[in-house]
């Protein structure tokens, strides 16, 4: 019982060199050696994207990919993936270029609050990469690990649907609410009009 | 030359030159693109986005409405994406745990082993001395109570005298790293004192020792009941010979948001000694009060920032004591604090749906009126008051729409018992009522032999009418909804026609959009929502609103409204909505109020920019604004297109000598409703309604239930954004789905909560979902932004009551106990089986109907209200009309000249305390008030028989402070 006894807990192991790649970017920090790797991410790796739902493997949001299978960070332990390529969230876009999946969430309201969306993205995407042509009971069976609460998940499917078919090269990627500006200078600036006087 | 061509960019003009050829200093233009939006040129008017009652192509068959004037055909009725999607499908968005500051802290909350104890002492010498610990802090640090409600301020940060529930908060601490901290809690030496607890609600209309709160003069007796209410509408003398009656008694475990997001929160006392708290908040402003009233620092000290909410459902619509303790260590240890809940910690604050026993007995008359509605809520409120005065009385008087009733008696009672507080979720108080309401009339329909669509639409409250208890129905859709739904899923061929072990069952019901009354000030004095708008220079719309955006698309919604009055594109309109500095004050996200509230108060803001606009116009047009249109960033002659200036040539003549534009908008609500005693609680300026049809498969082995279809009209006014709708409807379901069918807050024997944790707290995954098929309703409501209502919270009452009815249907078993998890069906369809001498569930005959004499009656007054509900939709028929006019009510006369049955109480007669349901024997108890009066009556009377001055000087002295207080009571109580 609490106050009852004190009981000294393990001591945290030092922090040991821990390196992978994340989102195509070697990373290389101090972890503990008993580190999971949602916490890593999280707090060493800075990739805040993953989210903590539930710490038990029940929700789904802290969803990664480690060489290509979705897998759950929270019930992944750093060690066992030491050097692996992991893809989270962040990885999706190209730069401001949203992936297609990113798109058709936004423009299907495959989310709502968002929190869990991380995770959803990230399972679709390992689907897409392997299916090119879900079913949609496919498609229930590859996001049944992810809890939505807000959703209801039909709208996360449809997005997912129209996702595989802009993968297939099927339809075009439907322009974003904020895609970014168009460059106006795509072959590089010209020569620059600066007002009179002002200092090259 | 096509409209279309018309160019918004004032770049594309030749800047002012010199005679030397340089440009003129100062005079540059505003270079492009960025400027009046990225597209060259205006895109034509979409005229189908335009009401046919300003010169559009959208029907309007409702009527037309005040917002039509201002309907551009920009966003609203397009399914956009939420104007924060793409920081959420990129991972941008930040929630309560996402904020990490330079320096940080980790901390962590000590929560109660026990159910019900004092706290005799504690020590934090050996907390103190680990190292790494930075910050401790107990309840004796912050004794100032709070509450969401100013009337039941009954939580403190941290216990400051005893704990009420297994993990209520003692104390906390800030540490460098989670590890120490947590560490740290097993350093505490507390002494405790175990106290009785009680765990079961209909105890807790007993006398207990040890009331878990005490009210003073206003506690019941000496009990754990929190909030009772009474209340009777009607006639009476209606319910003495019933053709038709239902009756049942229903048990409703209590429910979880299940949020994804678990709680969290940052806080930060920044260099100027000003609390910047980082929380995600559907009520920012409440927490802000509370802040304010535990720390004792003014308001205005205190920034509270409203990160992304992941997930809210009414559960993040407290202020929350663990945002109180980050602050308190904050302040203790000079640095920021974070303090992350895990899973099991967001149980124990909890906040979820009451569990409920409900009694509904309802009757009919032989014209296939319903003459009565009889209800019975006991719900037990755990720990805390939270929201529960107020879900005390949703519990009935949200059941008295969308029926005409001949009278309604609701005894409620909501009390404390030892165990994680419930509060508000998602149909707050008005969802296990609907649910034994609508199987109720299921039932009532069966034994007159009738279609129980049909029942309902005989007897619906028409648009423009007033219900038994005084609520102004503005719009009303059910009978639409209805209709669509017995359309869509094709009822007339499946009802009580399918084979064993599937089932299709009706559910109605209706939800406030707000709450008329605002919590903590005068509607007379403040409005609801205020929302400011900002348009400097480069034309782009700022708009400041406090509407927290919990997922919903408040956000969204606001911008939507801004974008469309002033024919801007969405992309120009960006909202400011997370901090308390900058936002004005807004009451949250909770009653279904933001869409009403903050785009009706955004519209008006977005209006008077838009006249700043026209004004300019018209000085440099020379037409009059009431001949101008907007269109796409352009204001142009209504008869010559070609005649017009762009949007930013307007907004800069507008701005020379004032600089950027500002205005604001507020909306409150009109006055309305009664003046009685609990007539404010489900007031609101509009109501939702919604009818779904839900189609189940029962196995009945094994008992498993599995919805596979349902068809869910629900009635919003006006879709501002019916993608986001839908996704309400659908989610809705969802949620209602998983406390109909899986979801339960198991407490055990010993009173402990045993699902603290989203593997064992069932809520459905996609493979439990079944296909939705959401249709919209538009009944256009006259007060709504551009005849919106609310979408969030009405959708999921009727789910609870289709598939209830479903079961039925299937099976011919009435269950009611929920969630119907397999045991609990099983358990039925054995009980069935044994009463009917069935040896196989196979043998079991789904129920069937054959029309009675009542069913073309009702078809036939449906028909000729469906004509009545037409007229006055549409202000064609605009004559008083007040529930009880089916049953000879004369709406122009007041009450006291009706017939003398119809009546309103508000408390019980004495003759009718024998008969009360379980909750309304809370009446029999009285008030601490009452009772210390009764004995000081009885002790002038000794005096003056046999004049003994000195008791009486005993007594007057007044206690000084609560545990005085209840040194007295317990005095009292040994006397009687």
């Amino acid at each position: 019982m609490v106050g009852d006894e004190h009981v000294t807990m393990v001591p945290v192991p030092p922090g040991k060199r821990w390196a992978a790649t994340v989102n195509s970017q070697s990373v290389e920090v101090l972890a503990p050696s008993n580190a999971v790797l949602l916490d890593v991410l999280r707090d060493k790796v800075g990739t805040l994207g993953v989210k903590r739902g539930c710490d038990l493997g029940t929700c789904g949001c802290c969803t990664v990919m480690i060489d290509g299978v979705p897998k759950l960070s929270c019930l992944t332990l750093a060690g066992q993936v030491e050097g692996a390529n992991i893809l989270t969230v962040e990885g999706l876009s190209d730069g401001a270029h949203l992936a297609p999946i990113q798109t058709c969430f936004s423009t299907h309201g495959g989310s709502q609050c968002g929190f869990c969306t991380p995770g959803f993205l990230v399972a679709s995407q390992a689907l897409l990469n392997n299916n090119p042509e879900p079913t949609r009971q496919e498609i229930a069976c590859a996001i049944e690990g992810n809890l939505c609460r807000c959703t209801g998940y039909q709208q996360i499917i449809d997005a997912i649907e129209a996702a595989a078919v802009i993968h297939r090269g099927e339809a075009a990627l439907p322009a974003a609410a904020s895609s970014p500006h168009a460059d106006p200078h795509p072959s590089g600036p010209g020569e620059p009009t600066m007002p009179p006087g002002h200092a090259r | 030359m096509t409209m279309g061509t018309y160019r918004q960019q004032p770049g594309a003009s030749k800047p002012e030159v010199r005679k030397d050829g340089k440009r003129v200093a100062g005079k540059q233009v505003f270079p492009p693109p960025g400027s009046g939006g990225s597209e060259p040129t205006m895109r034509p008017r979409d005229l189908d986005f335009i009401p046919e009652t300003v010169g559009g192509k959208e029907p309007k068959p409702a009527g037309d409405h005040i917002h039509d004037r201002d309907r551009t055909g920009t966003v609203v009725g397009k399914s956009i994406p939420l104007v924060d999607s793409n920081a959420k499908v990129t991972g941008q968005a930040w929630y309560g745990d996402d904020v990490r500051l330079p320096g940080e802290l980790i901390g962590k909350i000590l929560r109660s082993p026990y159910h019900y104890a004092r706290i005799k002492s504690i020590d934090t010498s050996r907390v103190e001395a680990l190292p790494g610990v930075i910050a401790v802090s107990t309840g004796k640090d912050a004794p100032n109570r709070f509450g969401v409600l100013p009337v039941t301020k009954d939580e403190h940060a941290m216990a400051v005298e005893k704990v009420r529930h297994v993990g209520d908060l003692v104390a906390c601490v800030a540490a460098v790293d989670e590890s120490t901290a947590i560490e740290a809690l097993s350093l505490f030496d507390i002494e405790w004192e175990e106290i009785e607890p009680v765990f079961d609600p209909k105890k807790g209309l007993e006398d207990h020792d040890e009331p878990i709160h005490w009210r003073g003069k206003y506690h019941l007796s000496r009990t754990n009941v929190q909030k009772r209410v009474f209340q009777e509408f009607g006639d009476r003398s209606l319910v003495d010979s019933p053709f038709a009656a239902s009756h049942g008694a229903w048990t409703m475990s209590g429910v979880h948001h299940g949020f994804t997001e678990p709680h969290a929160v940052v806080a930060h006392w920044d260099p100027n000694g000003r609390l910047q708290l980082y929380t995600p908040q559907q009520v920012p402003h409440y927490t802000h009060r509370a802040l304010s009233t535990v720390l004792d620092v003014p308001m205005h000290q205190i920034n509270v920032v409203r990160t992304f909410v992941g997930g809210g459902f009414g559960g993040k619509s407290d202020p929350f004591p663990h945002e109180m303790c980050a602050a308190i260590l904050a302040r203790k240890a000079g640095k920021p604090v974070r303090i992350t809940f895990d899973r099991e910690e967001v149980y124990w604050i909890n906040r979820g749906r009451h569990p409920s026993h409900i009694e509904v007995k309802m009757t009919a008359d032989t014209d296939g009126r319903i003459s009565s509605f009889d209800i019975d809520a006991l719900i037990d409120g755990g720990g805390f008051a939270s929201f529960g005065h107020v879900t005390s009385y949703y519990n009935g008087v949200l059941a008295t729409a969308p029926y005409e009733l001949g009278s309604f008696h609701y005894t409620g009672a909501r009390v404390w018992t030892n165990k994680p507080a419930s509060g508000a979720m998602r149909g707050h108080g008005a969802v296990n009522t609907r649910c034994a309401v609508e199987v109720g009339l299921d039932e009532m329909a069966e034994s007159m032999d009738v279609d129980p669509i049909d029942l309902r639409l005989a007897n619906l409250l028409p648009p423009h009418s007033r219900t038994i208890s005084g609520f102004r129905i503005t719009s009303n859709g059910m009978r639409e909804a209805l209709e669509r739904v017995r359309e869509g899923s094709e009822w007339d061929t499946k009802f009580r026609q399918l084979p064993l072990g599937k089932g299709i069952g009706i559910g109605c019901g209706f939800f406030i959009s707000g709450s008329g009354l605002p919590i903590h000030w005068d509607p007379k004095n403040f409005p609801h929502a205020t929302v400011h708008i900002q348009v400097d220079m480069d034309g782009g719309v700022t708009v400041h609103t406090g509407a927290a955006d919990i997922g919903q698309g408040s956000t969204t919604a606001v911008a939507q409204v801004v974008s469309e009055v002033l024919a801007l594109p969405i992309e120009m309109i960006h909202v400011r909505s997370h901090e308390s500095d900058t936002s004005p004050v807004d009451l949250g996200s909770y009653s279904s109020r933001v869409t009403f509230m903050n785009a009706n108060a955004a519209i008006r803001a977005a209006i008077g920019i838009r006249d700043q606009l026209l004004k300019a116009a018209w000085e440099m047009l020379g037409y009059h604004p009431n001949v101008l249109v907007l269109n796409d960033r352009r204001i142009y002659y209504k008869h010559d297109p070609a005649v017009g200036v762009s949007y930013l040539q307007a907004l800069h003549k507008a701005q020379a000598d004032t600089g950027a534009l500002i205005a604001r908008g507020a909306y409150r609500s009109p006055p309305m409703g009664g003046v009685h005693k609990g007539a404010a609680a489900g007031l609101a300026p509009a109501y939702s309604f919604s009818a779904y049809v839900a189609e189940v498969d029962v196995d009945v082995e094994t008992g498993q239930v599995s919805c596979t279809n349902v068809w869910a009209a629900h009635d919003c006014g006006k879709a501002l954004n019916p993608m986001a709708v839908k996704g309400q409807i659908i989610g809705s379901c969802h949620m209602g789905l998983g406390q109909v069918l899986s979801e339960k807050m198991v407490y055990g024997r010993t009173g402990h909560l045993q699902n603290a944790n989203l593997l064992e707290y069932k809520i459905p995954s996609v493979h439990e979902m079944p296909h939705v098929e959401a249709i919209i309703v538009e009944s256009s409501d006259p007060e709504g932004p551009f005849g919106a209502k609310e979408a969030g919270e009405g959708p999921l009452l009727p789910i609870l009551p289709a598939v209830v009815n479903a079961v039925y249907d299937a099976i011919g078993v009435r269950l009611r106990d929920l969630p119907l998890t397999p045991d609990i069906v099983y358990a039925g369809i054995q009980k069935h089986l044994r009463k009917l001498r069935l040896e196989e569930p196979e043998q079991m005959q789904p129920p069937r109907l054959e029309h009675g004499p009542l069913q073309p009656l009702l078809v036939a007054r449906g028909d000729l209200h469906r004509e009545r509900d037409r007229l006055r939709q549409r202000s064609e028929d605009t004559s008083a009309y007040v529930n009880g006019v089916l049953f000879g009510f004369d709406p122009d006369r007041p009450l006291s000249e009706q017939h003398e049955g119809w009546r309103e109480a508000y408390e019980p007669l004495p003759e009718q305390l024998a008969e009360l349901g379980f909750a309304g024997r809370a009446w029999l108890k009285k008030e601490q008030r009452q009772i210390q009066r009764e004995e000081e009556e009885q002790r002038q009377l000794d005096i003056d028989e046999s004049e003994k001055p000195k008791i009486a000087v005993e007594h007057k002295t007044p206690p000084k402070d609560r545990k005085s207080k209840r040194g007295k009571s317990q005095k009292i109580r040994r006397e009687l």
